[in-house]
């Protein structure tokens, strides 16, 4: 029974049909992340423990959830009880959580089944997947090319087809821009919807879990089970969860859609603009109406995230010392030597100088200019957003200015080129707003993506209008050859 | 940014730099804080910092005891340890 590129809802309908079981559809996932394995999506595998999950839930088949025998991956930055969680750093790749991240045991609870953890940027920082300590993901689409990060696994596995869908972690992108380079779906809900209790920090104030799965629809079923107030999270948001799901399929007739001037898309590449010009046309024959909007502060977006995003992770990876969990360096003198080379030894080159650049923000003398100055000016940033929001119902822009690029090509000799890649993801967690990608078509045989930034707890009109979309639009559907990887 | 600072922030963060690599990363520092010295242009006077798009109290709760001691399994990760303590170099002679 071939089940890749499935669905959740496709593979709901065959194990409720009993065209398949959930032993054999878990062991069809782990058959096909075997024969994958070149793409590298996965650091751990979960076979001993999931393949018992699933063959235990055959004979006990009682939960009703949608999820109930789904296989899912989770990116390596979710805390897995017993199961090794390595952030893709080598100072965690000995790391065996003694809990479960809420997020991931909600959709467990759910009766899916976790067959692995993905690849990702090393701490989640970097937006090609190449700063894994345990080497590179290849895009499903065009081997030697990058996925996009940070939860570049998580983007491929699904791409590639071997689960339905993957959790995601997006603190300035990590979740859309992925999704939009390897031609998948990916929300990035509002801050505090899904509890980041379990969730190794990277920058607090901005990281939100999310889905990336084939379709909108499938995203709702995820963050259905993700959602919901976790009193362990001191940041998670105490609001009901509507039903994202059922809330899918509305009319979008006379919906406001809100083009950002300052965007200037007319610097992009043409096809990429061309694409973008094709999706307006879906919408208005849709009924959705187009309004121009300002968001005067929003190109300050990039150095705004790029002074905060360091501070918060300087702040939040003073954690790793060697001392309670992760790597240890052998022969030091004394504890200030301990830490310092089991530190150097275990973090790798761009989580060193983020570390950096978060120190220099926030020392003395330093504070004012660069830490206090960026938290006021994402405020202006915020205010921008409640303003167009009174006249608009989402805004629109390209996920990414690029498609995916090769490995190597970016960033190498300045790493300023590749933080404007988060040009158009950015401000969103700066605002703590939810905002989705979807695949609408190919340029030069890659994907590329278009993202809904919706206001703040309105995932159930972002789902919905990306759903109208995938329902008159066949992108979502394209699946890669991966000849040059089986 | 001069070498000297270079060397103060690794020392603050507790980290070393490769000799090879530290003229890179000096120059990848100043690179950075090109780009956020940017904002230094835009008019914030009277703007209150936001320094969570929530905008609320942390949340808090009763001081209850609500699971076992878990030692064990807590210490199991730790590099070095005996039943009852993480172990580190000698800190007082």
């Amino acid at each position: 029974m071939n089940i890749q590129f499935k669905s959740i809802i496709e593979l709901r309908e065959m194990l409720d049909n009993k065209s398949i079981s959930i032993t054999e559809l878990t062991q069809e996932s782990f058959l096909l992340a075997k024969k994958y394995d070149e793409l590298n999506c996965f650091v751990t595998m979960n076979e001993e423990v999931g393949q018992k999950k699933a063959d235990a839930a055959d004979s006990n088949n009682k939960n009703s959830s949608m999820l109930f025998g789904i296989p899912l991956a989770q990116k390596d930055l979710f805390c897995t009880e017993n199961l090794r969680t390595t952030c893709s750093s080598k100072i965690l790749s000995n790391f065996i959580p003694p809990y479960t991240a809420t997020a991931v045991k909600k959709l467990e609870d759910a009766g899916s089944i976790t067959i692995g953890k993905t690849n990702m940027d090393e701490f989640a920082m970097g937006s090609s997947n190449e700063t894994s300590f345990f080497g590179n993901v290849h895009n499903p689409w065009k081997k030697g090319y990058v996925p996009g990060g940070s939860s570049g696994g998580s983007a491929a596995a699904v791409a590639a087809g071997i689960v339905p869908a993957a959790t995601g972690t997006d603190t300035g992108g990590s979740i859309r821009q992925p999704a939009a380079h390897c031609g998948i779906t990916g929300l990035k809900p509002t801050y505090g919807r899904v509890s980041r209790w379990g969730m190794i920090a990277f920058a607090s104030s901005l990281d939100q879990a999310g889905p990336l799965a084939r379709t909108a629809e499938d995203c709702a079923i995820l963050l259905n089970s993700m959602s919901g107030y976790d009193s362990k999270d001191t940041t998670s948001l105490n609001s009901d969860v509507p039903d994202f799901l059922a809330n899918i399929n509305q009319p979008i007739d006379g919906l406001k859609i809100g083009i950002i001037k300052e965007f200037n898309l007319s610097d992009l590449d043409s096809e990429v603009q061309a694409r973008f010009e094709e999706s307006k046309k879906t919408y208005e024959k849709l009924g959705a109406k187009f309004i121009e909007v300002s968001l005067p502060n929003i190109s300050a977006s990039v150095p705004t995230y790029y002074s905060i995003a360091p501070a918060e992770c300087s702040s939040n990876l003073s954690r790793f010392d060697g001392v309670r969990f992760g790597h240890r360096a052998k022969n030091t003198t004394d504890l200030n030597d301990l830490y310092i080379k089991s530190r150097s030894e275990g973090f790798g080159d761009e989580v060193k100088r983020r570390i950096l650049i978060g120190t220099y923000a926030l020392s003395a003398g330093y504070y004012d200019a660069y830490y206090k100055k960026a938290q006021q000016v994402r405020r202006l940033i915020k205010n921008d957003f409640d303003q167009v929001f009174q006249s608009v119902d989402v805004l629109m822009t390209p996920t990414s200015p690029n498609t995916a690029f090769e490995f190597g090509s970016k960033g190498t000799q300045n790493p300023v080129e590749l933080y404007l890649e988060d040009l158009f993801t950015i401000s969103s967690n700066l605002a703590g707003l939810p905002a989705i990608s979807i695949p609408h078509g190919q340029v030069n045989s890659l994907p590329v993506g278009l993202q809904l930034i919706g206001n703040f707890l309105k995932e159930d009109q972002l789902l919905n209008t990306a759903h109208l979309f995938q329902k008159n639009s066949d992108f979502h559907l394209a699946q890669p050859s991966l000849e040059d990887f089986s | 940014m001069d070498q000297e600072t270079v060397r103060t922030i690794c020392y603050l963060a507790r980290l070393e730099i490769d000799q090879k690599k530290s003229e890179k990363i000096q120059k990848d520092l100043e690179t950075i804080v090109d780009l956020i010295g940017g904002l230094q242009n835009i008019d914030t006077s009277a703007i209150e910092p936001l320094y969570s798009p929530l905008e609320m109290t942390a949340s808090i709760h009763e001081d209850i005891e609500n699971s076992d001691n878990q030692k064990e399994k807590f210490l199991k990760n730790a590099p070095e340890s005996n039943d009852d303590y993480f172990f580190v170099p000698r800190v007082v002679e």
